[in-house]
């Protein structure tokens, strides 16, 4: 896995390969996502059938973890689940590789997941409300809080790049040593690491939203039973 | 592994806009059609709760009203009964005193049938006794007898009262009447000429007298002067006995 080619640049932005791989992934997704809610009813097709299985199936998850505010992290947490399982899966298709394989698209998707747990935090309880929590029980435990919001961060983008990065270049290899058809089982397996590194990431970054909004909620509760 | 800065922004901003691409394609119509679905379940539920209080209502209503009925019914038979029991107990009365008044009816039947017997029984004994009396005094009748039956006329004569007085007296008035005397046996000369004095007394002026003999009378005689009579023998005692006897209550 060696840089990724430039294809063309905007200004100072250079347009990557990886880049460009987001865009048609974007693409796919939101056509196939227009074409498939076009004629959306109440009696629904087996391709309706399965959307509202895999968006209930996501709405479920994020509910368990976060009941009372489950509509507003969907889009977000939904978002990155299927993005991550899609950017991994495009590793098999030939000629592409898969954009988390790339240290810059995780480490970029670390950083939202990073901003948005104190987003959806502010928005919850209010600024002070929010920044209040990092002081307890002990404000001795400030340094420790940084330390580790910043940690869980780059372990969220490192393990992703690492183990997609590391699959696919265990493929190659394989590839390269053993022939044509011995990667095959390599690529079965990417299918359930690309569906299990998918699953790692989004419901880590649940878990980290749901925490800086269930401890103001838990703070609150607290407070009234007080 | 070198992390390129504007892979690294276009990446967040790939991620943001296909967030919004996500939201606004994938997620709300999605969620919406689902909402949708989930509020037509809850309209059908709610519709199929408001049914079944309905039917619910109707039923404890059917309920309530078939207990109503039960209890009408119960009152109607319990006022049936009552009736038919005041019906029975009338019909009852009333049978009895049909048989009460049938038994007396019976018992006044029987009475008078008893009565009747005992009036025919009766009247059988008086003929029978007027037969035996009758034969008895033919056996008995004689001249002496006679005489003495004359003797008590004469007596009652002479006894007269004033009302049977005057009755002969105006019977003895009229124009061309005479005295007819009648006796079974032949008169003697002696009690014949006492008597025609004695109704010649009685009438206040002399009769002719006319005597005849009738064996019929068995004995005694029958004294006519006009509509004026006097029965002194034994049939007419006999007839008059037996006529007494039937006039007895």
């Amino acid at each position: 896995m060696g840089e990724a080619a430039v294809v063309f640049r905007i200004g100072p932005l250079q347009v990557t390969s990886v880049v460009v791989t987001t865009w048609g992934i974007m693409l796919l997704l939101g056509v196939f996502s227009w074409a498939a809610t076009r004629r959306l009813g109440l009696d629904p097709g087996p391709l309706q059938t399965v959307l509202e299985g895999v968006v209930a199936a996501i709405d479920g998850a994020i509910r368990e973890v976060l009941p009372q505010r489950s509509r507003l992290v969907l889009p977000f947490i939904g978002t990155l689940w299927i993005y991550i399982l899609v950017a991994n899966l495009a590793g098999l298709v030939p000629g592409l590789a898969s954009p988390t394989g790339h240290l810059s698209v995780t480490a970029g998707l670390a950083l939202l997941v990073f901003f948005s747990v104190h987003w959806f935090g502010i928005r919850s309880e209010g600024l002070k409300g929010y920044l209040v929590h990092y002081l307890k029980p002990s404000p001795i435990l400030l340094p420790f809080h940084i330390i580790s919001e910043l940690s869980r961060t780059v372990a969220l983008a490192v393990r992703l790049f690492g183990n997609i990065m590391s699959l696919e270049l265990a493929a190659l290899l394989v590839l390269l040593v053993a022939g044509l058809l011995a990667p095959v089982p390599l690529l079965m397996l990417h299918i359930v690491e690309a569906l299990v590194q998918a699953y790692i990431f989004g419901m880590l970054a649940l878990i980290y939203v749901a925490g800086a909004m269930q401890s103001q909620i838990e703070s609150r509760e607290k407070g009234n039973a007080i | 592994m070198e992390l390129d800065w504007s892979t690294f922004a276009l990446e967040i901003l790939n991620f943001l806009i296909l967030v919004w691409i996500l939201k606004r394609f994938l997620y709300r119509p999605v969620l919406g059609v689902i909402e949708q679905r989930q509020a037509h379940i809850r309209e059908a539920l709610a519709d199929a709760k408001s049914v079944e209080e309905k039917a619910l209502a109707l039923q404890s209503q059917y309920e309530n009203r078939l207990a109503e009925w039960e209890r009408e019914r119960e009152a109607a038979r319990a006022g049936l009964a009552k009736e038919i029991a005041a019906e029975r107990e009338r019909l009852l009365n009333a049978l009895a005193a049909s048989l009460e008044q049938e038994r007396e009816k019976r018992r006044v039947v029987a009475e008078r049938s008893q009565q009747e017997w005992l009036r025919s029984a009766e009247e059988r004994a008086i003929a029978q006794a007027r037969r035996f009396l009758a034969k008895l005094l033919a056996r008995l009748a004689s001249p002496e007898l006679e005489g003495r039956l004359v003797d008590l006329a004469l007596d009652e004569l002479r006894q007269l009262a004033g009302e049977q007085s005057r009755a002969l007296a105006e019977a003895a008035a009229a124009p061309g009447v005479r005295i007819a005397v009648a006796s079974a046996y032949p008169l003697d000369g002696g009690r014949r000429e006492r008597l025609v004095r004695a109704l010649a007394g009685l009438a206040g002026r002399e009769l002719p007298a006319e005597l005849g003999e009738r064996k019929d009378l068995v004995s005694g005689l029958l004294v006519t002067v006009g509509p004026w009579m006097l029965h002194a023998n034994l049939r007419d005692e006999l007839e008059f006995f037996a006529g007494a006897s039937n006039r007895a209550p």
